[in-house]
C-alpha cells in the first residue's frame, strides 16, 4: 500500500481542472473559411468510425498534461512504497511444509506452489548487502541453509523443498527464526503459509512477517484410523474409522479399509457440513498385517484421504523380570517366543518409572511393589498401593477355584491347580477396569486391570507353593496375559505414528544400524545408539519397513490430524498486523516515488511541447 | 454586327473583342421546342408563319383564304391550306447561386459564375432569344425579367455584376419561387457550386416539373477540390457560420476528397437519369475555355 509523506499536498491536484479549463480557453486553433463544413464533418465521422482511438489523440496534448498534472501532484505529496523484502539485513524464510499446503489451490497449483514463487520473488528481492537463511516448518523446524547473501544456494534450497503428510507446528519454527535474528535489530522473519492452525502460533513479534498463501477450499479428511482387539473374543477385532467432513456442505464419501489386501467394509459415510462419523467395525480373524483406509472425495486435499496402520507386528517385547528368584518363571519367560527378557533383583522405588518406559512389561515376582507409575505390569504374589484391590491377609489351600470368560483365560485349565497359600484382596468397588481372571470362594486369585495409564496382570499366590507352574494351564496363561499386557496405547494393536514425528526402533544386542525403507523406495540407514535408533524421516504418510536380522518389520506414518486436516480454518494475519504491530514501529524500509513521479511528470511536459509545437506548425 | 463592349456597363465583367466575336458564332440549341412570344429563330410546335413549308390540312371555316393552296385546288377541286413551320425566340433562363458559399475560392465561384451567364446570355442575345436571370440564395433573390433585344446587354452585365452574395442556399424553396415567377418555360441553365444544402436534386426536380429543359453547370473552386489546409484548423461554414474543429492531415483530406467525389457522383448520376445536361467547371479553367470547349462539347451550344 503506498503511503504519503505530505498528504496535504494532494490539494495540488486542483491544478488538474484549472489546466483543464486552461485547454478549453486556449485559442490555439486558426479559423479558416470553407465553403461548407458538412463535406469536412462527414470525413470526421468516417475517420471517427475507422479509428475511434485517434479520438484521444486529437486532445493528446490535454491528456499528456492531465498526467503530468497529475504525476506532479503525487510527487509533491511524498508517496512511499514499502519495500519490505529490500529492507536492509538479515531476513529468514520460514515455509510452511505441513500437509495443508498441498491443498489445491487454483489450477495445477497448489498453496506449496505460490509459496515457492512467494519465496523466490523475497529473493530476488534481496539486497546486495543482505542474507537470508531458509528453513521449513513442518511437524519440526529444519534448517535448509544457513544466512547466505548469494541467492543461488538460496534457490537451490528452495527447488529442494517439497510439502510433506505431516502436521505443522509452526511456532517451533517462529521460535526457532526469532532466535537466529537475536541481535539483529534489522532482521526479519518471512513465514509463507497457508495459517491453517490457531492464532496461538503467532510469536506477536514485529519481526515476524506473514506471507499468506491459498484460499478457501473443500475438503473431508480421514482423522483417525486404528484396530483393537475385542475384550470379550480372542479372535475378535474391531477397526476404528473417523471421518471429517470440514466444509459447509453435506458430503458423502465412500469409505473402505483393509488389511493385508483384504477388505474389511467398504460403505458410503453420509457427513452433514462439518460433521464427523466414527466407524467401529468388528471383523474376525487375525489382526496382522498392513492395513489402509480411504476415502473417494473430489476435494482440495488428497493427502488426508487415507490413513495406513501397520497391524500387530512383531515387535520383541521387553520383559523385566523383578525376582528374588523364580525357576519356573524365569524358565516360562525366556521360553516363549518373541519375548525379552531382563532380570534384575532389586530396584529402588525412583527407577520404576525409567524402568517401566524402557520395557515392555515390568514383573514384580514376590517382590514388594513400589506406586505404580504409567506402565504395564505382571504382579505376581505382590499388591502395589494404590490400586483398586488391597492385600488383607493369606488363606491356606484354596480350592475349589473358578474361572471367569476373559481372553486371557483362554484354554487355561484350573481342574488340577493346588495351591498351598494365596493372598486374600479385597477390591474397593465392582468396576469395569477390574476383571476377575479366576478364584476361589475365599479371595480372588487372578485379575486384570485396565485402570488410566496402568494395564496390570495380578496374580494373588506363590507360584513356588502351587503346583500351577507345572499345568499346561501356566504357559497358557501367562502367553496370553503377556500378550494383553503387550503395549499398544489404549489397547489399540497398530504400530502408527504421526507423519513428521521421530520413530524410535529398538536394536537388539549385536545390531549397530537399520536399514528404514520409505513407501517410495527410499532407504535410510540409522545408526543405532544404546539400543535404540531414532528415524526422522517419517514425512509421508505410507508403510515404512526395516529389518533386523533376518526379520523384517513395519511401521505405518499417517497424516491423521484433525487440526491440519482443516484447510479452511484459517488464521487472518491481518488482524495480528493490527493488533501486534506497533504504531510507527513498523521495519518496513518505504522508497520514496517522488523522484520517478518528477521524471515521469517531466518526460510528459516534454511530450505535449513536442506534440503541442509540432500541431502548430503544422497548422 | 458586334455587340458593344461590356466593359462599359458590366460593372466589373469584360469581355474582350475577340472573345465577344467567338461568342457571337454560337448558338443555343435546346431539345425540346418551346412556344415563343416572338418571331425568332427557333423551331416551335406552332405552325403558319414561318417561310419553310411543312404540311396540308382540309380548309375549315374561318381559315385564313391567302394560305389556301390554289394549285391543289385546281387540280382536286378540294380545298387545302398549306402549312408552315414557325420559327420563333427561346428562352433562356440563367438560375444564378448567390449564396455565400458562392464567394469561395479564388477567382471566387461567384466571379467566374457570373461570367459564364453573362457570356451564356451574350449567345441568346446574339441570336435573338430572350434572357432572364434569377439570382437566389435560401429564396429566390434579386432576378431580372426576361429581355430580347441585344442593347439590352448592357443592362443585363450591370444586373449580373451588382447582384449580392450571402445567405445559405436552400434549391428547393429558390427554385420552386423562380419556377412559380416564370411564365414560359425554356432551356433554364442552373450555375451553383451544389454545395451546402442538400436539397439540389428537389431543386432541379422543380425546374423540371415546370416544363424548363434544364442545364447544370457546378462551379467549384480548386480549393474546394484539393484543399491547402493543414494542422489543427477551426473550419467556420461560409453559409451557415458554424464551426468546426479538425486537425487536418493527409487522411483526413483523402476523406474529404472521398466524400466530395460521392457528393459530384451523387448529383451527376441524378442529371443523367432525368435528363439534365450536367457540366462541372473549375474555376482554375479560364471561362472562355468553359464556354468555347467544354459547353460546345454539350447538346445546348452550337
Amino acid at each position: 500500500m503506498i503511503q504519503f509523506a505530505y498528504p496535504l499536498a494532494l490539494l495540488s491536484l486542483v491544478a488538474i481542472p484549472i489546466l483543464l479549463a486552461l485547454h478549453l480557453l486556449r485559442p490555439r486553433r486558426r479559423r479558416v473559411v470553407v465553403s461548407t463544413t458538412t463535406l469536412w464533418q462527414a470525413a470526421l465521422r468516417e475517420r471517427e468510425h475507422a479509428h475511434g482511438f485517434r479520438r484521444l489523440l486529437r486532445n493528446l496534448s490535454l491528456v499528456l498534461l492531465l498526467a503530468a498534472a497529475l504525476a506532479l501532484g503525487l510527487a509533491l505529496a511524498g508517496p512511499q512504497w514499502p519495500a519490505s523484502a529490500s529492507a536492509a539485513g538479515d531476513a529468514v524464510l520460514v515455509l510452511d511444509v505441513s500437509a495443508s499446503m498441498k491443498t489445491r489451490s487454483g489450477l495445477a497449483m497448489t498453496r506449496f506452489d505460490q509459496a515457492l514463487a512467494e519465496a523466490a520473488r523475497l529473493i530476488d528481492g534481496l539486497p546486495r548487502d543482505g542474507r537470508m537463511l531458509v528453513m521449513t516448518s513442518g511437524r519440526k523446524a529444519v534448517l535448509r541453509t544457513g544466512f547466505e547473501s548469494d541467492r543461488e544456494p538460496l534457490r537451490r534450497a528452495l527447488a529442494e523443498l517439497r510439502p510433506g503428510d505431516e502436521a505443522g507446528r509452526p511456532r517451533e519454527a517462529l521460535d526457532l527464526a526469532l532466535s537466529l535474528l537475536r541481535g539483529r535489530s534489522q532482521g526479519r522473519v518471512y513465514f509463507l503459509t497457508d495459517g491453517a492452525y490457531e492464532s496461538s502460533v503467532d510469536p506477536g513479534s514485529p519481526q515476524v512477517e506473514f506471507r499468506m498463501v491459498g484460499g478457501p477450499a473443500r475438503n473431508a479428511a480421514i482423522t483417525r484410523f486404528d484396530f483393537r482387539q475385542e475384550l470379550s473374543g480372542e479372535d475378535r477385532f474391531q477397526v476404528l474409522m473417523t471421518v471429517k467432513n470440514y466444509t459447509d456442505a453435506p458430503v458423502v464419501a465412500p469409505a473402505s479399509a483393509s488389511l493385508d489386501g483384504r477388505v474389511l467394509f467398504r460403505r458410503s459415510i453420509e457427513l452433514a457440513p462439518r460433521g464427523e462419523q466414527t466407524l467401529v467395525l468388528a471383523f474376525p480373524g487375525r489382526a496382522l498385517g498392513q492395513a489402509a483406509a480411504r476415502i473417494d472425495v473430489d476435494d482440495a486435499l488428497a493427502a488426508d484421504n487415507q490413513a495406513f496402520a501397520a497391524v500387530n507386528a512383531h515387535e520383541r517385547l521387553r520383559v523385566l523380570l523383578l525376582t528374588k528368584g523364580n525357576f519356573y518363571l524365569e524358565s516360562l519367560l525366556q521360553a516363549l517366543p518373541g519375548v525379552e527378557l531382563f532380570k534384575t533383583a532389586s530396584a529402588s522405588v525412583a527407577d520404576i518409572a525409567q524402568l517401566a518406559r524402557s520395557h515392555d512389561v515390568v514383573v514384580f515376582d514376590g517382590i514388594p511393589a513400589p506406586r505404580l507409575p504409567p506402565g504395564n505390569f505382571l504382579l505376581v504374589n505382590t499388591v502395589a498401593p494404590g490400586l483398586p484391590f488391597a492385600d488383607t491377609g493369606r488363606a491356606a489351600r484354596p480350592d475349589a477355584l473358578r474361572r471367569g470368560r476373559s481372553a486371557l483365560m483362554r484354554d487355561v485349565d484350573l481342574a488340577a491347580v493346588r495351591i498351598d497359600e494365596a493372598r486374600i484382596v479385597v477390591t474397593e468397588a465392582p468396576s469395569k477396569a477390574l476383571q476377575r481372571l479366576f478364584w476361589s470362594p475365599e479371595t480372588d486369585l487372578a485379575l486384570a486391570l485396565l485402570h488410566d495409564d496402568v494395564k496390570l496382570v495380578y496374580l494373588g499366590f506363590d507360584l513356588a507353593r502351587s503346583n500351577f507352574p507345572l499345568q499346561a494351564a501356566f504357559p497358557m496363561f501367562m502367553s496370553q496375559s503377556l500378550e494383553w499386557l503387550r503395549p499398544r496405547g489404549d489397547g489399540f494393536l497398530s504400530a502408527h505414528v504421526a507423519a513428521g514425528s521421530t520413530r524410535a526402533i529398538n536394536v537388539p544386542a549385536g545390531e549397530s544400524s537399520v536399514i528404514v525403507r520409505g513407501p517410495s523406495g527410499s532407504a535410510w540407514t540409522l545408526e543405532a545408539k544404546d539400543g535404540t535408533a531414532h528415524f526422522e524421516g517419517t514425512a509421508d504418510a505410507g508403510i515404512y519397513r526395516y529389518a533386523i536380522g533376518d526379520t523384517e518389520r513395519t511401521f505405518a506414518v499417517s497424516l491423521t490430524d484433525a487440526r491440519e486436516s482443516d484447510v479452511n480454518g484459517r488464521w487472518r494475519p491481518r488482524e495480528r498486523q493490527e493488533e501486534a504491530r506497533p504504531a510507527g514501529g513498523g521495519r518496513q524500509a518505504l522508497v520514496p516515488l517522488w523522484p520517478w513521479l518528477l521524471a515521469a511528470a517531466l518526460m510528459l511536459l516534454t511530450l505535449e511541447w513536442c506534440v503541442w509545437t509540432g500541431s502548430r506548425n503544422h497548422a | 454586327m458586334n455587340m458593344p463592349n461590356a466593359a462599359a456597363a458590366g460593372a466589373g465583367i469584360v469581355f474582350d473583342d475577340e472573345f465577344l466575336r467567338k461568342l457571337e458564332r454560337l448558338e443555343l440549341l435546346a431539345r425540346k421546342m418551346f412556344r415563343g412570344l416572338l418571331r425568332g429563330e427557333h423551331a416551335t410546335p406552332r405552325r403558319g408563319r414561318g417561310l419553310e413549308f411543312s404540311d396540308f390540312r382540309h380548309y375549315r371555316p374561318g381559315d385564313d383564304f391567302r394560305h389556301i393552296d390554289w394549285n391543289v385546288y385546281s387540280r382536286l377541286d378540294q380545298l387545302f391550306l398549306k402549312l408552315h413551320a414557325s420559327e420563333e425566340d427561346l428562352t433562356l433562363h440563367l438560375v444564378v447561386d448567390a449564396s455565400a458559399s458562392m464567394r469561395f475560392g479564388m477567382p471566387s465561384k461567384f466571379d467566374h459564375a457570373r461570367k459564364l451567364a453573362a457570356a451564356l446570355a451574350c449567345i441568346a442575345l446574339h441570336n435573338l432569344d430572350r434572357v432572364g436571370v434569377g439570382a437566389f440564395a435560401a429564396s429566390l433573390g434579386a432576378s431580372l425579367p426576361p429581355i430580347k433585344a441585344r442593347h439590352h446587354m448592357s443592362r443585363l452585365l450591370e444586373f449580373l455584376g451588382d447582384l449580392p452574395c450571402a445567405g445559405e442556399s436552400c434549391f428547393g424553396t429558390a427554385l420552386r419561387e423562380f419556377t412559380a415567377r416564370t411564365r414560359n418555360p425554356g432551356l433554364a441553365i442552373l450555375i451553383s457550386d451544389l454545395l451546402g444544402a442538400e436539397d439540389v436534386e428537389d431543386g432541379i426536380e422543380a425546374l423540371l416539373y415546370s416544363g424548363h429543359e434544364v442545364a447544370v453547370i457546378q462551379v467549384l473552386a480548386e480549393e474546394e477540390i484539393d484543399p491547402p489546409l493543414d494542422g489543427a484548423l477551426r473550419l467556420v461554414d461560409a453559409e451557415s457560420g458554424r464551426e468546426l474543429d479538425v486537425t487536418v492531415d493527409r487522411e483526413l483530406r483523402r476523406l474529404y476528397r472521398l466524400q466530395l467525389d460521392r457528393r459530384l457522383q451523387r448529383i451527376e448520376s441524378f442529371c443523367r437519369r432525368r435528363g439534365v445536361e450536367y457540366l462541372r467547371a473549375s474555376t482554375a479553367i479560364a471561362f472562355e475555355d468553359v464556354v468555347l470547349k467544354y459547353l460546345r462539347q454539350g447538346a445546348h451550344l452550337r
